[in-house]
């Protein structure tokens, strides 16, 4: 039985829309969103969501945390509630008492447990353990039943998370058989796209005072970097996606390459992923241009048009004789595609290039690495091989190739003014990791929140790393080979490199785990589909909110109060072991055996709270004494009224 | 740079580099390089045209210039500057090529015409000139001098004078027994400049009754007093003159059990709880047939002594803790992997190598028995006896630890360096056997161990974890370790108070020098810092971070202590992101109280794998489920995954390893700038306030800018203050800090420099304030590895001096 409650302070119209529906089991709703724009608030409007709650009526609580606009769901302190604070279109599908959570730290947990469209949530009853569990669906990637029911008649399920843990679930089979349990009707909302239904992403419609769909432009990125210039043009070539459906519709290319030779390279390169343009050094014009390998085949084919592109892109620039071409594969693995098609660039055919392997192994070897990962990490560290267990999941290792590499591109770019090519196979995985590494490395803009979306809006989800088949968004094949976490290796060097220049980021850790969280919780759109053409297909923007909207309308639980904008500085990380660590703010976070690190930003906020009183003081007193000093000088029995405040110190 | 594979070593590089840079040829300096030389210092032997390596590849970036063996330190000198160094503190009793002698650990002369290496001991004969000189330094740096130039004679000898001068045969011997005379003693022998062995701050020593006396007052710990048996050292060799024990026990019933107690040391106070639980160490009873009846009767006082009365627990330390020859070669293999092996070739297995040093392993053990030390004290009401067999080791380390986790004063500057006094100096560890100053043979090299060094860096992973909680930086825990090899402080000289004394009134007396009304030669405390460094520089160990004890509150000119509210508790735990809060304990309005259960299973689950928790481990995830306050009580997070490698300290001289414009000194920076704001602007408004207060109607309010080099407002409260001082005295002291402060942070804001666009200095690297320009000259080795240059050296060396370095 549920009773709907629409709260709506400020008298929006919005109400009558949002209505929830009471049982929503078969809801497949397509509410068109035409009209977003114009409901559009100002933030201190966007206080009135509709929020469904079973049997209770709203709480002030609730709508204490409505006016924060937190649409991420916090947990809930009353205890006499055993639901999540819901989001907007969300409801509950399934709810089950008695179901005992096995939590690999503490033990069993008995406590409730409902399933929403959106989520997982499972409150222990226990007074003594308020533990809440809150997963959105999207995490899961695999619910399975172990073993056969009890004699007590108990079912137990295992559920592997993509966020590196698994949770385990036991519960009473329903007496009447006929009746779904739980699981199963969780396995249902699990994967929505296996079973034909829309991601909850579609659903959600909760309005931030901003459009996080308009953060990347991709004229205005490549007017900041001064683009078209003399020796670069922006081409329309792929306007309708008919030269490579993976690739942006926006490109630059050299302005001696007509639209018509570009075709002629597309069938040359891998999937029609030609060398484009990623970044120019606005100083030196060297640039870093991207592209998948060359199809020259176990013949040794050769494209008089793409070596007249690659010789164009290193005439672009002044400054260099060379240009260096980085395939970012091993070489075994670059010369092992040349029965498939594939290869790599040979150096007689393309003049005063000059070609390096960067040794980064694929996304198979990378998934399998995770997998290690994970075993070592979750549930429980082996105490006394903790480190040798680490290194043999290899995952360090490939950080540091990954991040070598890049360093190697900046380094070229930057020290060796010369223009670099970069690509692996496809140019969809470890392409965008070395590029976009490059660049962070390289321009101060992308270490900056905005810029740090425009980055990932540009060099992955416009140059179409394929997001939907990586992660598997609703898909319950899990053993699917084409996932991989390329995405969480790129950002997992990002954190390096925030831990190597704790004062060049404007972001701090809990952006990058706010990403990688919304990566799997298909609550937004942003990383949603494969290219930038199907995202436009499927009409993203106008269906989904964007993961920016969400961000850059609270900022400032995302900004890293240290930071120092050096604009000018190029940023070379040590790529050594000694300073790789495993992020265990991520990958270890859900061991209750851990705190997160004391909030060392939390301090500084008090610092700067503390400055700005004492500057305000300051100055009232200045003003002051100035009047006091204008008014003794006119009269001399002027007495001064005393309005000093405490002053506390902390230091 | 990245990381290109290092050229192999090859034979090639034995021959002598070429001399292609005429520039820096030695004729060249013509002006006199003399050594600047501390009182009762004297040069032992020099060589000219000397050339210090500088680079790792190439000799282009090499020093000319002399080196001089003192009877203090290895001294280079040269009007040469070091290429890009636009940073260096200065150390007051160090020139920037000097190591003390103390500090080195070995000495390795080699010829690479004849292909010849030698390790140099104390009394060694040297067979061939040597061409080069390698010293491998206590504090992990590696220099290397080459003699191409140089006679090879005073080269030599020079290289002699080193090994030999190194490795003193007497403790009198060593540097500081000179300069302390030769300072404080005029030539007649009376005391003529007044040392303060306090480090002319407020650091008690613990070597008199009022010291105890305020610690007791202090910790609340009434059922406890100060006894003076040990006067004049007659009971115990290695305890201190006055130490605490339980109120109930009789000086007499002390001389008594003494006899019984290994080293006759009476179990020792170090510390109450607020709960009344007291920590008590203890070394091992010698009689057996005592043991049962004496331990009884120690039990039985100290539970006398809890105000509940409460039983006590026995925590027997060796039993569960690394012994210190375990932990010696620990450092030994880790020093072999931070800074000896080529950085490229042991990237690979960097990890299972660290794994396989136990350095890390040993840190969380220390760490985890102080955790369960303190959930005995805290969370069981308990009172604990840490025993150990001498209890001059292990127990230095874990009382300490205790201490800093459950006591705020610790966390500050002088109360850690009180602790270090009460728990390490006082209680006897032995300092000149552990740092192992004297000529080393098999039996002294069993004696070495960094014990000091483990308890610093326990002390780190607790700074790291905590960053807000200590008073100071990593940078003065770097500098405290590097300030045990010189042999000057009082500190780090002797194995026990007794020594001390013995020693200085020997030395006194063999120099006639008149003590007078001291008992002994009046050392440096290592806490006179500015002994080594001027104030400037010791701003260095100021953490802008730290949140001070009841920080103070000035309101309307009266000092109120300041609690943190609640309020300031809440905005900690909503700073925690929902994302890491999901899936732990950590409703606070539902927490559960002290002690009760977690845990009630039900019976029906009972086959479910249960994963069994400790209580202390229980103990420690229920703190951890709160905001941590630094002035609380702090726990380290125990997995092996949350402790790092000290980086600062193991990898500063690693140039392969510095960060350029980052690692931690750049947050260092951006946060010094911030408070050193506050600071000025806290200044000002005091400025302000007295201006109000004290009427001047005739003057006009001075100008605001030159406030900005006021002194800061609220020094930090130092524990054992004087009484509030009179006016005029305020004036002067005023005048006082005017002159010497240069504020409490080492970056500061320029008052030109417009607000808010601070540039970061182009020195800031993870290395600083320390640079590894010439302090790591390892892959010059001849081009090879020193494993393989010692395996190759070990047919005709003695094995003596090799067994430190054996794998």
């Amino acid at each position: 039985m549920e009773k709907s409650g629409s709260v709506d302070s400020l008298g929006s119209k919005q109400s009558s829309s949002r209505q929830p529906s009471v049982d929503s089991l078969s809801s497949s709703s397509t509410t068109s969103r035409s009209d977003r724009s114009s409901q559009a608030k100002p933030p201190s409007a966007v206080s009135s969501d509709s929020v469904s709650v079973s049997d209770l009526p709203l709480s002030p609580e609730q709508l204490r945390a409505n006016i924060r606009n937190k649409p991420v769901p916090k947990v809930i302190r009353d205890s006499h509630k055993d639901e999540p604070q819901m989001l907007t279109k969300e409801t509950v599908q399934d709810m089950a008492k008695d179901v005992t959570y096995i939590c690999p730290f503490i033990g069993a947990l008995r406590g409730t447990l409902t399933v929403t469209n959106y989520r997982l949530f499972f409150r222990c009853m226990d007074r003594d353990a308020a533990l809440v569990l809150d997963i959105p669906l999207g995490v899961l990637s695999r619910v399975e039943k172990i073993g056969a029911a009890t004699s007590r008649g108990e079912v137990s399920y295992g559920i592997v998370c993509k966020d590196i843990r698994n949770l385990r679930f036991v519960h009473k089979q329903p007496d009447d058989t006929l009746k779904k349990s739980i699981f199963e009707n969780l396995m249902k909302f699990a994967f929505p796209v296996s079973n034909g239904q829309p991601l909850f992403a579609c659903e959600y419609d909760q309005v931030f005072p901003e459009n996080g769909w308009k953060v990347y432009d991709a004229l205005a990125e490549y007017k900041r970097q001064g683009l078209p210039n003399e020796s670069w043009r922006i081409s329309k070539v792929n306007d309708h996606y008919e030269l490579c459906d993976t690739y942006p519709s926006t490109l630059v290319v050299p302005v001696t390459i007509p639209d018509e030779e570009l075709k002629r390279v597309a069938a040359f390169r891998a999937k029609g992923r030609i060398s484009v343009l990623s970044w120019i050094h606005p100083e030196s014009q060297a640039t870093i241009t991207r592209c998948s390998q060359p199809m020259v085949g176990a013949n040794g084919k050769c494209s008089k048009e793409d070596e007249k592109l690659l010789q164009a892109i290193m005439d672009a620039n002044a400054q260099s004789h060379k240009l260096f071409i980085f395939d970012a594969r091993p070489s075994v693995n670059a010369a092992a595609n040349k029965m498939k098609g594939g290869g790599f660039e040979s150096e007689d055919a393309y003049q005063n290039a000059e070609l390096v392997f960067l040794d980064i192994q694929n996304l198979h070897v990378m998934r399998e690495s995770l997998r290690k990962l994970k075993e070592v990490v979750y549930p429980n560290i082996d105490e006394a091989h903790w480190l040798s267990n680490l290194e043999s999941t290899h995952w360090l290792e490939h950080i540091k190739a990954v991040l070598a590499g890049a360093l190697r591109i900046a380094d070229k770019v930057e020290s060796g003014k010369t223009s670099v090519v970069v690509h692996c196979s496809d140019g969809w995985d470890r392409t965008p990791q070395l590029t976009s590494l490059a660049m962070l490395m390289l321009d101060a803009h992308y270490r900056t929140i905005r810029g740090f979306q425009v980055l990932l809006e540009k060099e992955w989800l416009s140059f179409g790393h394929r997001f939907q088949l990586r992660i598997g968004h609703g898909d319950k094949n899990h053993t699917d080979a084409d996932r991989s976490p390329v995405f969480l290796q790129f950002i997992d060097c990002v954190w390096q490199m925030t831990r190597q220049f704790p004062a060049a980021f404007e972001f701090n850790e809990y952006f990058l785990i706010t990403i990688l969280d919304h990566l799997y919780s298909c609550l937004f759109g942003t990383f949603m589909c494969n290219s930038e053409q199907q995202r436009l297909k499927e009409e993203l923007p106008k269906k989904t909110v964007s993961l920016w909207s969400l961000i850059n309308s609270q900022l400032e639980e995302f900004c890293n109060p240290l930071y120092v904008n050096y604009s000018s500085h190029v940023l070379f990380p040590v790529v050594s072991m000694r300073h790789l660590e495993l992020w265990v703010g991520y990958y270890i976070r859900w061991n209750p055996r851990m705190r997160p690190q004391e909030p060392l930003h939390q301090r500084y906020k008090e610092l700067l709270a503390k400055r700005a009183e004492l500057q305000k003081r300051v100055e009232e007193l200045q003003r002051e004494v100035a009047n006091r000093a204008a008014a003794s000088s006119s009269e001399r029995a002027g007495s001064p009224t005393r309005s000093i405040t405490p002053v506390q110190t902390f230091v | 740079m990245f990381s290109v594979k290092p050229l192999k070593p090859t034979f090639k590089s034995y021959l002598p580099p070429l001399q292609t840079d005429l520039k820096k040829s030695p004729q060249l300096t013509i002006r006199k390089l003399e050594a600047k030389l501390l009182p009762g210092e004297i040069v032992v032997n020099e060589a000219n045209f000397v050339r210090k390596c500088i680079g790792a590849d190439s000799s282009q970036d090499d020093l000319w210039g002399k080196l001089i063996c003192t009877n203090f330190k290895v001294s280079f000198i040269t009007h040469n500057s070091l290429p890009q160094q636009n940073f260096k503190y200065v150390h007051r009793l160090l020139g920037e090529h000097d190591v003390p002698l103390a500090c080195v650990e070995q000495v390795v002369t080699v010829n690479d015409v004849k292909g010849k290496q030698k390790v140099l001991g104390s009394n060694k004969k040297l067979k061939f000139n040597p061409t080069e000189l390698i010293l491998y330094c206590k504090d992990l740096r590696i220099l290397r001098f080459r003699f191409d130039q140089a006679g090879p004679e005073s080269a030599k000898k020079v290289c002699l004078a080193i090994a030999h001068y190194s490795q003193p045969a007497d403790p009198q011997l060593l540097f500081g027994f000179e300069y302390v005379s030769s300072r404080y003693y005029g030539s007649s022998g009376e005391r003529v400049n007044g040392v303060d062995p306090g480090g002319g701050q407020q650091t008690p020593l613990f070597d008199r009754p009022s010291d105890w006396d305020r610690e007791i007052k202090r910790t609340g710990a009434s059922e406890w007093r100060v006894c003076s048996v040990n006067e004049g050292y007659t009971i115990s060799p290695s305890l201190p003159e006055y130490f605490v024990v339980p109120a109930s026990l009789a000086d007499q019933d002390l001389k008594q059990y003494a006899c019984s107690f290994t080293g006759q040391r009476i179990p020792l106070w170090c510390w109450n709880h607020p709960n009344g639980s007291a920590l008590v160490r203890m070394s091992s009873i010698s009689d057996p047939q005592q043991q049962r009846k004496l331990d009884q009767r120690i039990c039985s006082a100290i539970t006398k002594s809890h105000p509940q009365r409460c039983d006590v627990f026995k925590s027997d330390l060796d039993k569960q803790l690394p012994n210190i020859q375990e932990v010696q070669a620990a450092l030994v293999k880790l020093r072999q992997i931070c800074v000896i092996e080529p950085f490229e070739e042991s990237e690979e297995k960097w990890l299972s190598s660290l794994e396989s040093s136990r350095w890390m392993d040993y840190v969380r053990a220390f760490l985890r028995h102080a955790v369960e030390v303190v959930y005995t004290l805290e969370g069981k009401h308990t009172s604990v006896i840490l025993l150990e067999e001498e209890d001059r080791d292990l127990s230095c380390v874990v009382a300490g630890l205790v201490q800093l986790m459950l006591d705020p004063h610790c966390r500050s500057l002088l109360g850690f360096q009180a602790l270090v006094q009460k728990e390490w100096v006082m209680a006897g560890h032995r300092f000149l056997d552990r740092c192992n100053h004297l000529k080393r043979n098999e039996e002294r090299r069993k004696e070495e161990s960094p014990l000091f060094l483990l308890f610093l860096d326990c002390v780190w992973q607790l700074l790291n974890q905590y960053p807000s909680a200590f008073e100071f930086t990593e940078t003065y825990l770097t500098v405290l370790s590097d300030s045990m090899w010189i042999p000057i402080f009082s500190t780090f000289l002797f194995n026990c108070p007794k020594q001390r004394a013995e020693h200085s009134r020997d030395f006194a007396r063999s120099r006639s020098i008149r003590l007078g009304q001291d008992q002994a030669l009046r050392f440096p405390a290592v806490w006179d810092w500015s002994q080594q460094f001027s104030p400037k520089d010791q701003t260095l160990f100021n953490n802008p971070l730290y949140v001070g004890k009841g920080a103070t509150c000035v309101q309307n000119g009266a000092v109120k202590t300041f609690k943190r509210t609640k309020k300031s508790y809440s905005s900690t735990l909503r700073g925690l992101p929902p994302a890491l809060r999901n899936g732990q304990l950590s409703d606070l309005d539902t927490l559960p109280r002290r002690n009760s259960l977690v845990l009630r299973l039900r019976p029906e689950l009972g086959q479910a794998r249960e994963p069994c928790e400790t209580p202390c481990e229980r103990f420690v995830r229920e703190r951890f489920s709160r905001p941590a306050d630094p002035q609380g009580m702090l726990l380290p997070q125990l997995l092996p995954s949350h402790l790092s490698l000290w980086r600062l300290y193991f990898l500063r001289w690693v140039p392969e390893a510095r960060i350029p414009h980052g690692g931690p000194a750049t947050a260092f920076h951006k946060l010094s700038l911030l408070v050193d704001e506050i600071h000025t602007l806290q200044s000002r408004l005091r400025h302000y306030n007295t201006s109000n207060s004290t009427p001047t109607p005739t003057g006009p309010p001075p100008p605001a800018p030159s406030l900005a080099l006021s002194p800061p407002p609220n020094p930090p409260q130092r524990p054992h203050s004087l009484s509030r001082p009179q006016p005029e005295q305020q004036q002067q002291q005023q005048q006082q800090q005017q002159q010497q402060h240069h504020g409490r942070m080492y970056f500061r804001t320029s008052s030109s420099a417009p607000a808010g666009t601070p540039s970061t200095p182009d020195y800031l690297s993870s290395s600083f304030p320390f640079s590894p320009e010439g302090n790591l000259c390892r892959r010059g080795l001849l081009g090879t590895p020193l494993s393989k240059l010692l395996s190759g050296a070990r047919i005709w060396l003695s094995t003596e001096t090799l067994a430190n370095e054996a794998l």
